[in-house]
């Protein structure tokens, strides 16, 4: 039997149905480094779910039309003869899946390697312009709103402006600093650049467009509770108030989002970490959702 | 060790803080108060500085004079706007702390911290 229109199914709720369902969720920000993960579950699964179907769906069966060639046939794309080779079929449905994983892998290496050019070239002009601080671990720039942000990647760079170091006082600076080496020390690039190539490929896709931008949140918060670790929640917050609010807005960027917002209160609000039961099985969903289309597609015990 | 990177941040350091036209052979003086180093070293590295474009030179007699092509606060403002700016366009290269906000954002920021009867510094 063809799995495909089981596979199909399955992608389509995981591609479309999904992200709605985890952005309705409160669990989320609570514990935002599962949900991160989870995020990138259901774009494995979403992956794995399109290359079977794509195989399944190319796969020539006794029934033609059920194929993705004699769909192609009946939408008036006529592959060569009016009956397809089941040989083309065949490269057809192999060529497919490979197609979907290297598309994947080759956005990913390009988004890391373009990204880490980015940053060597950043980070030559700020070793230049800047005066590194023994004492804070970071590069200190002349500029005068209190700013800050991370070169992450092997040779890592917290840049923080003159502003920030005069106008915060130290727990505050502290805290901004322990967010960003939280950053660097998690390697959240990597977890960016992977968000990113997964939207490169599936540009239209709801869950890709969500997931880049849920996993871009969630890593600040998981940074966040890092800092809280070891500075104070006052601490943090008013940071981030000082940081935003003495940045003159820009036209152009001022659609940012209400990410700072939604950090700010979560940050001050109560902390609920959720429930180990609701963890647990959000854990196990997000082990499994990878494997689940290749359950369905072959059934173990069908062989 | 000291690798190259640093030898370039000493020469734009001095010329940063000098402000003015300046042969090689004033900042290998410069250096060499505070550690030997020698002149075709210092030599060198200029000529790469000038020839990325952190430098512009002119001659007078027979030296070449130095002088950088920004100040330090040109260089930096540019490099803290696409820090915090365009990463939009690529935010796997660096990850700042918070975005850029709307004025109503911000007013709702300052309320958050207000209602937990935390007073913002303004």
């Amino acid at each position: 039997m063809n799995a495909a229109p089981v596979l199909v199914g399955y992608t389509a709720a995981i591609g479309f149905a999904a992200p709605y369902l985890l952005l309705r969720s409160r669990w989320p920000h609570r514990a935002p480094a599962l949900a991160a993960a989870v995020w990138h579950a259901l774009a494995v699964s979403f992956a794995i779910g399109a290359a079977l179907a794509a195989y399944n769906l190319a796969m020539p069966t006794e029934h033609l039309h059920a194929g993705l060639v004699g769909l192609l046939h009946s939408c008036g794309l006529h592959v060569d003869t009016g009956r397809p080779d089941p040989d083309t079929a065949h490269q057809l449905a192999v060529a497919l899946p490979v197609a979907i994983g290297a598309a994947l892998l080759a956005s990913f290496a390009f988004h890391v390697v373009r990204a880490r050019r980015a940053r060597g070239r950043h980070r030559q002009a700020v070793d230049l312009v800047g005066r590194r601080s023994a004492r804070l671990r970071a590069t200190v720039l002349p500029y005068d709103t209190p700013a800050a942000y991370c070169l992450p990647g092997r040779r890592p760079r917290i840049v923080v402006s003159d502003a920030a170091v005069r106008q915060l006082t130290r727990e505050q600076l502290g805290a901004v600093l322990e967010h960003e080496r939280a950053h660097i020390a998690g390697r959240h690039h990597l977890a960016l650049a992977a968000a990113e190539a997964f939207h490169s490929v599936f540009p239209r896709l709801p869950l890709a467009r969500h997931a880049r931008e849920q996993t871009a949140l969630l890593l600040e918060m998981i940074a966040d509770d890092r800092a809280l670790r070891s500075h104070s929640h006052d601490a943090l917050a008013t940071a981030m108030y000082e940081m935003v609010a003495s940045r003159a807005p820009k036209g152009a960027f001022a659609a940012g989002g209400h990410g700072a917002l939604i950090r700010v209160q979560r940050i001050l609000g109560p902390r609920r970490a959720p429930h180990p039961a609701l963890w647990g099985s959000v854990a196990a969903a997000a082990v499994v959702v990878p494997l689940l289309p290749l359950l369905v597609a072959c059934p173990p015990g069908l062989g | 060790m000291r690798r190259l990177g640093d030898l370039e941040a000493e020469i734009m350091d001095r010329f940063w803080t000098w402000d003015r036209p300046a042969t090689v052979r004033e900042v290998v003086d410069d250096i060499n108060k505070h550690r030997p180093v020698a002149y075709t070293t210092v030599m060198t590295v200029t000529n790469i500085l000038y020839n990325k474009g952190w430098l512009l030179r002119g001659k007078q007699g027979r030296a070449w004079l130095y002088s950088p092509v920004r100040s330090r606060e040109a260089y930096a403002a540019a490099l803290m706007e696409d820090g915090l700016g365009a990463s939009k366009d690529r935010p796997a290269a660096l990850i700042h702390f918070v975005e850029n906000m709307s004025d109503e954002e911000v007013a709702a920021l300052r309320k958050a911290l207000r209602n937990v009867g935390r007073q913002a510094k303004s």
